[in-house]
């Protein structure tokens, strides 16, 4: 009898526990809305960019990267991309020089597309 | 979702060792959440594809595509409301320039050129000297679910989770316009962010919208997004909600709208988000269209939320399908899922309407009848007749509306 007892209590006071737990869980809840208060009365917003770097497959001319690409923009520009053509790759590069404007001169355009095709060419080029 | 290309056999990989720690802490998550929610930097080290959660300034945890610009894409199971909670609005910057600092006592928005009298407005003037309007808008990036277009086009290689959908309130941009005065022969408005480019030669983002089409008294200059001030990821303190149009419009950080009497040149409209002169921007890679306009209206869309990727059913067991559609602004008639790669098609149930630029929640239970794979479909009606199409690829991958299809593993 006792038994049964308290385990009537205790299992919809658990359910109704986890039941709570979900639903704080499914959305941002009062900490949300406490932020937006405090949003709602600060004048000045402010945030700090974190910055989230990948490490680059090694290749051929890999310096020639970093040293024009990331500039401008993170690596994980080309560590999302999956594989693409030669042409592709050569497009994407005098994409960034002439309507980007991007100071990078014929050489340097040629090893930077070398080593993307290296790293991110089609399949069979590897 | 946003991982196509991503080998079979190190997604199974990764897939149990998520398990074993998910086991490890006790949850049961599902399908593609469990996926993402596992996958840290370590793995990303090894399978670049995986997507990588993060946790950026006023935001919960998003997929991260690009950290600078940063570029962060919905998980899918925010899709399960109809609102889209601020910090899981997904986030799409194009150069590495934004602003990360906002006073709304010194920050203006100028609206000047072919006007009687250019205005100087404070975030405090456009809550007190203009009425406030509020909508429910879906906000779509013109590049969601570019991975899934075959062949692949380079770009932001987002999943389905490039959109969110939002009540916005604000000023209308015609009252606005108004009180400045346009004058005769404007032709376009041109809009500008505090957003900056790195480079003093970059083309700054910038967009245009036919003076028409800026004048139609449903464009607003929107300060709250869900009842909260913008979050900065998204804009703060003031971005440009067009609705029914994608996002690259939607100008955030909105700080500059010059009223011209040319249209605007600019790479963001000259070169860049253009499609095929076609109604389905279509082309192949062998015959490319040889002209191109400037993408605009969002086309009609459905896709799964539920099942996510990798959950698996059980056979004889009741389960509710669920998902969102949309289009550019008639609203959707119906939604119509398959659960047998599309030989016979269901009506799923519409939820609530929460108006016709909102996208609209739908659902259809199904009870999986024995073991095996499966291929469910989904695909929508807008009330202005537009349907989904089977196969469709143009060279940006922008405006997906193929008919989406979800394979699903019954047990």
């Amino acid at each position: 009898m006792k038994r049964s007892c308290s385990l009537a209590f205790f299992v919809p006071a658990a359910l109704a526990i986890c039941l709570l737990t979900a639903a704080s869980a499914q959305q941002p809840g009062s900490g949300a809305s406490a932020k937006a208060a405090h949003l709602a009365k600060n004048p000045v917003q402010e945030i700090d960019l974190p910055q989230y770097p990948v490490e680059m497959p090694p290749g051929p001319n890999l310096s020639a990267f970093q040293q024009h690409c990331l500039l401008c923009h993170s690596a994980r520009y080309v560590t999302m991309q999956p594989r693409f053509s030669r042409a592709v790759w050569e497009k994407e590069v005098k994409k960034m020089v002439d309507v980007y404007g991007a100071p990078i001169n014929a050489t340097e355009q040629q090893q930077i597309v070398e080593y993307l095709v290296a790293i991110k060419g089609p399949a069979e080029s590897k | 979702m946003s991982d196509p290309g991503f080998p079979d056999r190190r997604r199974f990989a990764t897939l149990l060792a998520a398990l074993g720690a998910y086991a490890a802490a006790g949850r049961f998550p599902g399908g593609r959440d469990l996926l993402s929610a596992f996958t840290s930097s370590a793995w990303a080290a090894e399978a670049p594809s995986a997507p990588e959660l993060v946790r950026y300034p006023q935001k919960t945890d998003l997929i991260l595509l690009t950290d600078r610009p940063p570029q962060l894409e919905t998980p899918l199971r925010y899709f399960q409301t109809d609102l889209t909670p601020n910090d899981a609005f997904f986030v799409r910057w194009h150069l590495s320039g934004i602003p990360t600092s906002v006073d709304t006592r010194t920050f203006r928005l100028e609206v000047s050129g072919h006007v009687k009298k250019p205005l100087t407005l404070s975030p405090t003037d456009l809550r007190q000297k203009f009425e406030a309007v509020s909508l429910v808008a879906l906000c779509q990036c013109a590049g969601n679910a570019r991975s899934l277009f075959e062949p692949r086009v380079p770009g932001g290689q987002w999943g389905n989770g490039a959109m969110s959908n939002a009540r916005w309130k604000g000023a209308r941009l015609k009252d606005v316009l108004d009180a400045a005065g346009v004058l005769p022969g404007t032709v376009q408005v041109g809009l500008r962010g505090l957003d900056t480019a790195p480079l003093p030669q970059m083309p700054r983002f910038e967009k245009s919208l036919p003076i028409d089409h800026a004048r139609d008294g449903e464009v607003i200059i929107a300060y709250e997004m869900n009842g909260a001030p913008l979050p900065m990821l998204n804009g703060f303190p003031l971005r440009l909600v067009v609705p029914g149009w994608y996002g690259t419009y939607w100008v955030k950080s909105l700080s500059s709208i010059s009223v011209l009497d040319q249209p605007l040149k600019t790479f963001w409209m000259d070169t860049a988000y253009r499609i095929p002169d076609n109604a389905g921007a279509e082309e192949t890679p062998q015959q490319l269209a040889k002209v191109t306009v400037p993408i605009t209206r969002m086309s009609v869309r459905s896709i799964f939320v539920k099942p996510a990727r990798q959950e698996q059913l059980r056979s004889g067991a009741r389960y509710t399908l669920e998902g969102v559609a949309n289009d550019g602004g008639s609203g959707i008639h119906k939604v119509e899922v398959s659960t047998d790669d599309g030989k016979t098609w269901g009506d799923a149930i519409l939820g609530d309407d929460l108006g016709k630029y909102s996208w609209r929640r739908w659902r259809a239970p199904w009870t999986p009848p024995s073991p095996g794979n499966y291929r469910l479909q989904v695909r929508a009606t807008s009330n202005d007749g537009q349907q989904q199409v089977t196969s469709q690829w143009n060279r940006s991958g922008y405006q997906r509306d193929v008919i989406e299809r979800l394979d699903v593993v019954v047990i």
